[in-house]
């Protein structure tokens, strides 16, 4: 039985400049929250957009459900189940909030479905509800996250994978964006989520992957990555004891 | 009174065509980041179309507008896998596209010469040199039609724009290319049926100015500088934009024509696409420029 995403010696880099993944491997669980750490430079977003089909392999394989996704468009990617919200957060600044929503379910055909998805979504989360005919540019920045996040839960994709969600947001909202994810694992959803806060996303996960140089330097069950001191030193800025 | 509303009138109804004419122009760029020196030429090919099937077979213009527009969309579909579908990915497109789309202007435009000679044409249906008198107002009956059938095309891709499934992708894919990929949408395909969208909506122009203005295949030259006025004063891709720049200076240049003389009204467009480079370099709709 295969894992529901597997990603072997991943070798990739922008246009023509040096390899940024230089053999990552991963392993995705279904039902799991997984998180993956390492510093920056590590090229935790590079393998998130190679495994979208935003960057090309240059050598390895992305299997999805045991079938080869690397080479596919990113539009593909999307109809076997596998949603990314990146960094930037991917909205359209000039479309109202219901509009980003109704953009999230694209893919549906059934269009009474869509808009029935869309109530379902806006009464979960009120203050997209409040806010639904404004445009998404005008948007707070924890605002446009919980919107980019919200939106995934239109299509009901199987993976989410979510590049840095509490990226620059007060800490307030960093606790209602892992609320959201708690509430993807609900839905029965798997998440592989990169986070820079590494503790917060460790303490969250099921399973830790901790990328360094382009490469895989260990993977295993989240909370003992938390306790490995050799893990603690380098990449979750804990000082040595013995120090 | 009388002479301002009936210039005010000219000035709307030529800058319904005026909006019409770049709407295309607008349309590929904000999509694609094309900028599409051709355009000019392209409705000057709308209006050939429209010219032949009235000269040759009698066809109103207006009937001919269809045939032209769905003729300017095969020829965009053709164009676009031909020149601008390979470099779509490269970093440095929309320059690249100035210079391609430059080399398709001078080849039709050769092209159209070698055919057709570089006499004026203009379409002659029989309301070519009717008018429609009301009280003082005099209005030139296919100025109005042109005027009026341009602002129902406009008003149509608009609701396009804004409800259909595909409008919505077109205008995701205007917004944030990456995302919509993200979200599903094929962005390749939707960039293809963009172009040819906004080469047929030059058709669909074309064969509307081709009984408005006298035309010839160099006449191109001058549109391309009148045309891209419009979109930088509108914001460079904001339909919106470039709607209501078109129908401002088309009614400002009316009452210029009027009060200071025709050969004054043409730099209309220019002092204000001047001013707008000064005062407010994005344009009247654009996102602030951002510093780099």
């Amino acid at each position: 039985m295969p894992e529901l995403l597997e990603v072997r010696d991943a070798v990739a880099g922008y246009g023509g400049g040096p390899a940024i993944l230089d053999g990552a491997a991963l392993t995705v669980r279904e039902g799991q929250i997984e998180c993956m750490i390492g510093p920056n430079g590590a090229g935790k977003s590079t393998l998130l957009k190679a495994i979208v089909g935003i960057l090309p392999l240059r050598k390895g394989e992305i299997r999805f459900r045991g079938e080869r996704i690397d080479g596919l468009q990113p539009h593909e990617i999307l109809r076997k189940g596998i949603c990314f919200v990146p960094q930037e957060r991917a909205l359209f600044p000039r479309m109202t909030v219901r509009e980003n929503l109704r953009m999230g379910g694209y893919v549906l055909e059934d269009r009474g479905e869509l808009e029935r998805r869309i109530d379902d979504v806006l009464g979960r989360f009120p203050i997209l509800r409040e806010r639904a005919s404004q445009l998404a540019g005008t948007l707070s920045g924890g605002q446009q996250q919980m919107l980019s996040m919200a939106r995934t839960l239109i299509v009901r994709p199987t993976l989410v994978m979510l590049d840095e969600p509490s990226l620059g947001l007060a800490p307030m909202i960093v606790v209602q964006m892992f609320e959201i994810i708690g509430m993807l694992r609900a839905e029965g959803i798997t998440v592989l989520l990169v986070e820079q806060n590494a503790l917060m996303g460790l303490r969250h996960a099921d399973w830790g992957v901790v990328l360094d140089l382009g490469r895989t330097l260990f993977e295993g069950p989240a909370a003992e990555i938390l306790a490995d001191p050799r893990i603690q030193d380098l990449y979750l800025g804990r000082r040595s004891r013995a120090a | 009174m009388s002479d301002a509303l009936q210039i005010l009138i000219l000035g709307i109804t030529l800058g319904g065509v005026y909006a019409l004419m770049a709407s295309g122009l607008t349309l590929i760029f904000g999509v694609m980041r094309i900028v599409n020196l051709a355009h000019p030429i392209m409705i000057i090919c709308g209006a050939y179309v429209a010219y032949w099937l009235f000269n040759l077979y009698r066809v109103d213009p207006i009937l001919a507008m269809p045939v032209a527009a769905v003729f300017m969309f095969g020829v965009g579909l053709v164009l676009y896998q031909l020149v601008f579908a390979k470099e779509a990915a490269s970093a440095k497109y929309s320059e690249m596209t100035v210079l391609l789309t430059f080399a398709v202007a001078l080849v039709l435009d050769g092209f159209l010469g070698a055919l057709f000679s570089n006499t004026q044409r203009v379409t002659t249906p029989p309301y070519a040199t009717d008018a429609i008198v009301i009280g003082d107002l005099f209005i030139p009956t296919a100025q109005l039609y042109a005027g009026l059938i341009s602002i129902a095309l406009i008003g149509a891709l608009v609701v396009f724009l804004q409800f259909t499934r595909m409008g919505y992708a077109i205008r995701a894919t205007t917004q944030n290319r990456t995302a919509a990929a993200l979200l599903g949408v094929n962005v390749g395909f939707i960039s293809l049926v963009t172009f040819a969208i906004g080469v047929a909506l030059a058709g669909a122009a074309g064969a509307l100015v081709s009984f408005v203005f006298s035309f010839f295949p160099a006449k191109h030259w001058e549109w391309i500088a009148v045309l891209m006025s419009l979109v930088v004063l509108g914001g460079m891709g904001k339909l919106m934009g470039t709607i209501v720049g078109a129908f401002a200076l088309s009614i400002v240049a009316a009452f210029v024509g009027t009060y200071a003389g025709a050969t004054w009204s043409t730099i209309t467009f220019f002092l204000a696409l001047f001013l707008v480079l000064l005062i407010r370099p994005q344009g009247l709709f654009g996102d602030p420029i951002e510093s780099a």
